[in-house]
């Protein structure tokens, strides 16, 4: 490698009598954006690993105490019941979203261009809407006696007296209602977005040898899809463990649900580093179990995306 | 003969004709559920006009009176109450952040990611591989070591902090240097003939040939910044210098005397802004969106 680049200089130096710093100017480029990276992902990270060995509290540096932090972690419930309410919130978002996005994906891609212009455009809306807003407007959604959602419910004759925001039963499937709507479009998007990559010549040589629409779909569009399935579990993966926004702001007064039903493992960091406790030491050490749970979904989502061609030139 | 033809139109146009009202009905059906998809914010854009008794009123206050009555009690007294809660301070403040913070990300991404796909250097794949890395560190997860980098470089409560912490996106420089890749080498090659150093060749080159990529990159951004909340509402203190998710969750703070009509009058405002940008560019926001696997 160093022989080739040293190639290339002599070469460039041969042609243009470059000055010295001239070798040097890849780095300048880089140097901003490296700077800010190492500032704002390395350093944080580094030092997270620090942090969460003591007990730091708010301004106050704390001392070292090794393991203490984990240790109590996995002994405190809240923080283990955190992770169980994400985790099924998760699950809600996953058999909601993925198959009804693939669907409509589907069907979207073979209709006439105009509509499917339009209809994009109207699943994809949500996408824009701060979670903010969208966590107050299921807050008030989702209210027993004056909530739209009980009022359609008992349109179609289904049982229509759910205390969404007061039941802790129903505070998750609250928020993977609210998820749904959100990230539905987003989904459907980019699913439309490959599928538009297949070979048209491929439905229609299916279509000459006798296949349905639906076979089709399940036997030779689905397997093709598999990369982009990944892609969006992942991406929905990463996006639900760092869910805050919902728990936070649909149930009233800041209080997770009732009895905390719907906190998940952000909002759980928060409160215990930010908000009651100013336990920065301890809320690290959360934050590094809900890191690892997200590198499992990260690894994968970078190896889609295509690490391998690092080496590209 | 003639008979036989018409015979052939006959059995053939049923079948047609049976199936394109079915495609027609399936298509209102598709229509309708598109429609009734917006129907949540159709509702937001409802309420935001009305007076507050009627936002906790069932069904919906838009079919509660004929569609030439209902308009009768919309009212700006929300939307005049929002402006009184510094509403437009904090829509300055969030354009601020979005309009520095993706010209920042754009300037920093494209300068590195061009020195990434078009020069050789030592080093050049590690710094890469570091760089995607950090693809994998979100930044909601480290809350508390983030918060205590901001302060010691001093950027807590400043809205230049939160524009530094967005223009380092990894994703961005990721799907910048996709872009740049395909750009010919031969341009860069004859621009290098004529004389012009890397930074001109950057500014007259690639800059122009991936604004495509720059825009779908900026309305990516724009989203990001625009929605974030967590971030903010641990480094902003000032109440001054609060973006507009972290001033609606200031209003719904109060706890006496909650005004639901200012809140859904600033959500809407707060959505309608992203809203305006998709009606524009609509294509630039599906292709960032989408960029994912593409390379």
């Amino acid at each position: 490698m160093s022989t080739g680049i040293l190639a290339h200089q002599m070469k460039s130096r041969e042609k243009f009598h470059w000055d010295k710093l001239s070798s040097y100017t890849p780095y300048f480029f880089i140097a901003p954006l490296l700077i800010l990276i190492f500032i704002f992902s390395f350093y944080p990270f580094a030092s997270g690993a620090i942090m969460s060995m003591t007990n730091a509290e708010a301004i106050n540096e704390g001392e070292w105490v090794g393991f203490a932090n984990f240790r109590e972690l996995f002994q405190t419930e809240e923080f283990i019941d955190s992770l169980i309410h994400t985790f099924w919130f998760l699950i809600g978002c996953f058999i909601t979203q993925i198959p009804v996005a693939y669907i409509l994906a589907y069907i979207l891609n073979n209709v006439t261009k105009k509509l499917r212009g339009v209809l994009r455009a109207s699943f994809f809306v949500p996408v824009l809407i701060n979670s903010v807003v969208i966590a107050l407007m299921f807050r008030l959604l989702s209210n027993r006696e004056v909530g739209a959602i009980n009022w359609v419910l008992g349109l179609v004759h289904l049982p229509n007296n759910m205390d969404w925001i007061n039941e802790p039963t129903l505070c998750i499937p609250l928020m993977v209602m609210a998820a749904f709507w959100q990230w539905t479009g987003y989904h459907m998007v980019y699913f439309l977005a490959q599928l538009q990559t297949i070979d048209i010549s491929i439905y229609e040589s299916a279509k000459l040898d006798g296949a349905s629409p639906i076979r089709v779909l399940i036997s030779i569009v689905t397997p093709m899809m598999r990369p982009a399935f990944i892609f969006v579990l992942v991406t929905s993966a990463i996006g639900c463990l760092m869910q805050f926004e919902y728990p936070f702001l649909i149930f009233p007064n800041g209080g997770y649900g009732p009895d905390r039903a719907a906190e998940t493992a952000v909002c759980f960091i928060y409160r215990h580093g930010f908000s009651q406790q100013f336990r920065l030491g301890f809320a690290t050490a959360a934050s590094w179990v809900l890191f690892a749970i997200t590198l499992v979904f990260s690894l994968i989502q970078i190896r889609i995306i295509g690490l391998g061609e690092a080496n590209e030139e | 003969m003639n008979r036989s033809d018409q015979l052939l139109t006959v059995n053939e146009a049923k079948p047609h004709n049976f199936r394109r009202i079915l495609r027609n009905i399936g298509y209102i059906i598709l229509c309708g559920a598109g429609l009734l998809y917006l129907a949540p914010l159709l509702w937001l854009f409802d309420v935001s006009f009305r007076p507050m008794v009627e936002i906790f009123s069932v069904p919906p206050p838009f079919f509660q009176k004929p569609i030439w009555e209902t308009f009768n009690t919309y009212s700006l007294t929300a939307y005049i109450g929002a402006i009184e809660q510094q509403v437009p301070l904090a829509v300055f403040n969030s354009t601020i952040v979005a309009i520095m913070g993706i010209v920042v990300t754009l300037l920093l991404v494209s300068l590195a990611a061009y020195a990434f796909a078009c020069m050789r250097f030592p080093g050049k794949n590690v710094l890469f591989v570091l760089i995607i890395a950090t693809m994998m560190l979100p930044n909601q997860t480290m809350l508390a070591p983030l918060y205590h980098i901001f302060r010691v470089i001093g950027l807590t409560d400043n809205l230049a902090g939160l524009v530094l912490l967005y223009a380092a996106s990894a994703y961005c420089f990721w799907l910048m240097r996709q872009y740049i890749i395909c750009i010919p080498k031969s341009l860069m090659e004859s621009a290098q003939i004529d004389g012009a150093n890397k930074l001109k060749i950057w500014w007259h080159i690639i800059v122009p040939l991936s604004k495509p990529a720059m825009a779908a990159l900026a309305i990516l951004q724009f989203r990001t910044i625009w929605n974030d909340f967590l971030v903010p509402i641990i480094l902003m203190k000032t109440d001054t210098l609060y973006t507009l998710p972290l001033r609606i969750q200031l209003i719904d703070s109060f706890v006496v005397n909650k005004r639901y009509d200012i809140l859904m009058a600033t959500g809407f405002i707060a959505a309608l802004i992203p809203l305006i940008f998709f009606l524009l560019f609509q294509r630039q926001f599906i292709e960032g969106l989408s960029g994912g696997i593409k390379g």
